[in-house]
């Protein structure tokens, strides 16, 4: 990938097009590759939704190759719904198109006159940006048909619903998987909304005439990807666990350890979980769109599989298998046991284009302030479309937990930097509790999510019994995490290289055939250690200090059942995180 | 049916359907066994689970809630709740395996002492099967029956699609046979029922 394409938004005479050499960003991909621009060419104290933020977005750097799992794609910017630098990432087929047309990243910049809406084309021989004011206020579903109607099904597309186009602060960005349907979503810190303020609608990738990327060596590439695919397939997570239940598999195990945050973060076990269960989920879904609809990849190259189909009670189908902290969201945390309605509300969440997580806790929110009763799986329907349809309440809750909990003066409110927790509760699993505390990008189970902290050996091992180390172990997953944002690889490998070294070193082995580099683990701390301190060093001059750093007052005060815990890490610990 | 004994239900479904009832298992279900055992004695010796596969496919297991790292040193006890996963992914799959390598991160969580049991009379425990436990050890322990709560059974019928009677091929109550459909409406919610399910043989004709 040897070029960024830069498209001034606010040029005169309408947006311009510049099409540069990656120049001191050559060998930089997804997360490495949007946090570094970010950093070095966004003014941190600039207003996010302004012409001085940038939306930065970089397929991973062996998307567009053949090796498995390496198709996803990073999205960077000043988020505007935490203040602080965001990366947020994605599945769908876009990363790979663009590795193959050699686009190394997007970059939106400057601001459009108001009230234009534009579409973007990429192609092998041309990139052109038009006016297309009949995309105004279509929802991703609508605007991935026209797409489709007018250059084919074999292109790709990366759009925001209505909520983007307001500006909310919970809109998500839309990739198209390989069903041509807007499913995969750069959901976390309200990506959507700086592409709403920069007046791009939609981005149509075709990458017709592009070779896959060629590896430096080969032969080394083809040996390690099947030893790459070979680990991947026979650890029981990412060969068997995943293919076979999605991430739901998690509501079960979490809900029975009693940190299942339950109703607005106020219990830590749901009744009736199982009847949301991944279980009940893939039965539904293979009972319904027979054997195998709980069974699917997210993009071409994918070999896990986590993904599925859901279908309504008749047999069509209403959404892509809803993720674990989509049904955590909407189901659990709100009190709603109906998992029709959850993949209803998942539904207009993509077409929207809305943060599920942010949707789910805004949603629980307005339950704790009486808006409607927990439970209400209706009403949680008649919310979300309040949102598209733009109400006063609507725009509101499409900006997210925080901002729901201030207008309705709520106390318990479960967010980090202003971005609402994900499905866990930190009472229960203390050491996640770190990690959403600390991370750069607001509280994000997936900022801390590479288990391969032992494998790598950052920081030295540590004892896994001992009753001190989380704080150590939070800084380590998250700078294996970093890491591997910037590959392109989805985070689910981590299961397979934290048990397997020779996977580990098959991943290795992979990027070095590719790159020509000689990568070993102590490079791949090196970088996942850099992107962290950039990150820091921007948050920290957009005016971040180590209060924010911390979890909401209740997680320290109130009790949660079963187990009755508060969490306990101390301020002087959670400080000590980026001390490396 | 008898007011005083356990009621028996028998379910006769098509071949391939069985593990339709599997999420019912992650729901729990009731197991008599004499006492005066740790959990890996329990499920073992108790409830005939292979010592290997509960060491080595069985990454995450939980007593009252609590994760538990050495199985062999946690008791069982009267009304005590056991569930079995496989390994699961990311962070919190990682965190909740037993003896894993963050362990650490969920010490709030974890199972601490050994705890007692006395020996002597049969107690009852809870067994809750998760995912890939409950496809590969859901079938044998359906085939040979399970006390779940007639309220739990009810509602797990009534949740269904239409059409999930056409996976029946018949049903009984203690010998006496029952419409599968109107299965809910005849068993008794405020007690446990043995449920045993059949896999029928190829459709005649």
């Amino acid at each position: 990938m040897d070029k960024i394409l830069r498209i001034n938004m606010g040029a005169a005479g309408g947006p311009q097009v510049k099409s540069e050499s990656v120049g001191s960003y050559a060998g930089l991909g997804g997360r490495a590759l949007t946090s570094t621009i970010i950093a070095k060419e966004v003014p941190p104290l600039c207003h996010p939704l302004g012409e001085d933020n940038k939306l930065v977005i970089a397929p991973g750097l062996l998307s567009g190759s053949a090796a498995a799992m390496s198709g996803r794609i990073s999205v960077g910017c000043k988020s505007p719904l935490t203040g602080g630098i965001k990366e947020s990432n994605a599945g769908g087929m876009a990363s790979q198109m663009l590795g193959r047309l050699g686009v190394a990243a997007i970059v939106l910049e400057g601001k459009p006159k108001e009230g234009m809406l534009y579409k973007l084309s990429i192609s092998k021989d041309k990139v052109e940006i038009k006016p297309d004011n009949s995309l105004k206020m279509l929802g991703n579903y609508a605007v991935a048909e026209k797409m489709k109607a007018a250059h084919g099904d074999k292109v790709s597309c990366i759009s925001i619903g209505q909520a983007g186009e307001m500006k909310l602060t919970g809109a998500s960005i839309a990739f198209t998987d390989m069903e041509f349907r807007p499913t995969r979503h750069a959901g976390r810190g309200g990506v959507g909304a700086v592409m709403g303020s920069k007046g791009v609608k939609v981005i149509v990738v075709d990458d017709t005439g592009c070779p896959v990327r060629s590896p430096k060596d080969p032969g080394k590439f083809k040996e390690a990807n099947q030893n790459w695919v070979a680990g991947l397939r026979k650890h029981a997570v990412t060969g068997q666990g995943l293919p076979t239940y999605g991430t739901n598999v998690l509501t079960n195990v979490i809900n029975e350890a009693g940190a299942y945050p339950t109703k607005n973060f106020m219990w830590g076990r749901f009744d009736t979980c199982s009847k949301i269960s991944g279980e009940t989920q893939a039965e539904t879904e293979n009972a319904r769109g027979g054997e195998g609809s709980a069974t699917h990849g997210c993009h071409r190259g994918c070999v896990i599989r986590c993904s599925g189909t859901f279908y309504d009670k008749d047999g069509h189908y209403l959404t892509k298998q809803p993720e674990y902290e989509t049904v955590w969201a909407h189901g659990g945390n709100c009190g709603i046991d109906d998992i029709d309605a959850i993949a209803m509300l998942d539904r207009l969440d993509d077409d929207f284009g809305l943060d599920t997580i942010e949707m789910g806790a805004a949603i629980g929110v307005a339950m704790e302030a009486g808006l409607i009763q927990f439970g209400d799986a209706q009403g949680a329907i008649n919310l979300v479309k309040e949102v598209g349809q733009g109400t006063p309440l609507g725009r509101v809750l499409g900006s997210g937990a925080g901002l729901t909990g201030r207008v309705f003066g709520v106390e318990r409110v479960p967010v980090v930097k202003n971005q609402a927790l994900p499905a866990y509760d930190p009472r229960g699993i203390q050491g996640m509790g770190v990690t959403y505390a600390t991370s750069t990008q607001g509280a994000d189970h997936t900022a801390g999510y590479a288990v391969t902290a032992n494998v790598l050996g950052v920081g030295g091992k540590v004892n896994p019994l001992k009753a001190e180390g989380q704080i150590e172990l939070s800084r380590n997953l998250q700078i294996a995490t970093t890491a591997i944002d910037a590959t392109g690889m989805c985070l689910f490998i981590a299961f397979a290289i934290l048990d397997q070294p020779e996977t580990f070193q098959a991943l290795l082995d992979l990027i070095n055939a590719f790159t020509g580099a000689k990568m070993t683990g102590d490079d791949v701390t090196a970088l996942g250690k850099n992107i962290l301190k950039l990150e820091r060093e921007f948050n920290h001059k957009a005016g971040f200090t180590k209060e924010q750093d911390r979890l909401p007052d209740f997680f320290k005060k109130e009790k949660l059942p079963p187990h009755n815990l508060t969490f306990l890490v101390k301020d002087s610990e959670l400080d000590q995180v980026y001390n490396w | 049916m008898d007011a005083e004994t356990t009621p028996r239900l028998t379910l006769t479904v098509t071949p391939g359907s069985l593990s339709r009832f599997l999420p019912l298992l992650g729901q729990g279900f009731t197991v008599q066994r004499p006492a005066g055992a740790s959990v890996e004695g329990f499920l073992c010796r108790a409830c005939g689970i292979a010592r290997d596969y509960l060491r080595e496919r069985v990454q995450t297991v939980f007593l009252n809630g609590k994760a538990i790292d050495d199985l062999a040193a946690a008791m069982v006890n009267d009304g005590s709740t056991i569930a079995l996963s496989a390994a699961m992914p990311g962070l919190a799959g990682a965190v909740l395996r037993k003896g894993g390598a963050y362990a650490a991160m969920r010490r709030q969580i974890s199972h601490a002492g050994p705890g007692d049991s006395r020996a002597g009379g049969p107690v009852s425990v809870t067994i809750k099967l998760f995912n890939l436990v409950a496809r590969e050890l859901g079938p044998g322990f359906l085939e040979q029956g399970v006390l779940i709560h007639g309220a739990s059974l009810q509602d797990f019928f009534r949740r269904q699609d239409r059409g999930f009677g056409k996976i029946g091929r018949a049903a009984d109550i203690d010998g006496r046979p029952v419409d599968f459909e109107k299965v809910p409406e005849i068993i008794p919610g405020n007690r446990l029922v043995l449920l045993a399910l059949r896999p029928a043989g190829p459709h005649p004709g």
